[in-house]
């Protein structure tokens, strides 16, 4: 097992294309910390690439940007690369952070299954505003980051070695602060504020943590 | 009233304060949900009005909400 982080980000739509500039965040951390990692961007995000390189290299950290739903985790045009009948072994005894829809409900339950395994997931949909005005720079955009960097707090934390509880809880924490912000903004008559925190309560009740939650990034 | 009856209320609440709230936001705000896209306001609006897939996944969240904000689940957690 290696002390990899692996990434998918796929780029095919406007909601995965915010997703994979916000991991550039994570990338800039791991090179900060000197963890090897390896990104599969847009079409190199397919099972044929995925799937050779973690047998090979088996990393203990995996982050899944992209689509999902109960049962699957998606990568570059609905592709999928991790669902209930394949792949789930190449999941096991690791940490597996899935920042994609609905994937708590089962698929992260079959994956907790797995030896000392750990899901962080929704079961949910994952959701965020996005300001159009901000599509080309959306590291600018105010609202994105709202909900989009708590939930990179995940990787981040673990990045940092914390245990996948403690990731969990700080990332949770955010979320928290964030909805407070809203809240003010709210009271400052800010238009939308009132749907940005419902969409956030619901990415915040969503998150859940299945399996070995002591276990870190090693 | 029957159950039945009780939950369409709620359902019709939910959908009349979703497109309050959506009808406030400036018109470059763009909602991402998952593996159903990206909708801009007036294509949010359009899903909940013809009772969508996608139009009844953002009053189940707004169902989520209110739930949580009727319960105290939210002010609790805010508060913490």
């Amino acid at each position: 097992m290696g002390k990899i982080l692996f990434l998918t980000c796929p780029e095919w739509d406007n909601g995965t294309q915010y997703l994979s500039r916000y991991s550039t965040l994570i990338i800039q951390q791991a090179k900060k910390l000197n963890i090897e990692y390896k990104a599969f961007y847009k079409d190199e995000a397919i099972p044929e690439k995925t799937t050779k390189y973690l047998i090979k290299k088996q990393p203990s950290l995996i982050f899944i940007n992209g689509h999902g739903d109960e049962k699957s985790l998606e990568g570059d045009k609905d592709k999928i690369l991790f669902s209930v009948d394949k792949n789930l072994n190449l999941l096991k005894n690791k940490i597996t952070y899935a920042r994609a829809c609905n994937a708590g409900n089962l698929l992260g339950k079959k994956i907790a299954e797995k030896g000392k395994t750990c899901f962080i997931g929704y079961k949910s949909p994952f959701s965020f505003w996005i300001d159009n005005k901000r599509c080309s720079t959306p590291l600018k955009d105010k609202i994105a980051s709202l909900f989009l960097l708590p939930s990179n707090e995940i990787i981040i934390s673990l990045l940092k070695g914390k245990t996948a509880k403690q990731a969990n809880e700080i990332s949770k924490k955010m979320m928290v602060k964030n909805m407070l912000k809203i809240v003010k903004m709210n009271e400052k008559k800010e238009p939308g504020a009132m749907a940005w925190l419902s969409l956030l309560w619901n990415n915040y009740s969503g998150q859940v943590l299945l399996g070995e939650d002591n276990l870190k990034f090693n | 009233m029957t159950n039945s009856d009780k939950i369409n209320e709620k359902e019709e609440l939910a959908k009349q304060l979703v497109l309050a709230r959506i009808d406030v936001m400036p018109s470059s705000f763009e909602l991402s949900i998952g593996d159903k896209g990206t909708f801009t306001k007036k294509q949010i609006i359009e899903e909940i009005n013809k009772n969508s897939e996608v139009g009844k996944q953002v009053i189940d969240m707004q169902l989520n909400f209110i739930k949580a904000l009727s319960t105290g689940k939210l002010t609790q957690t805010l508060t913490q």
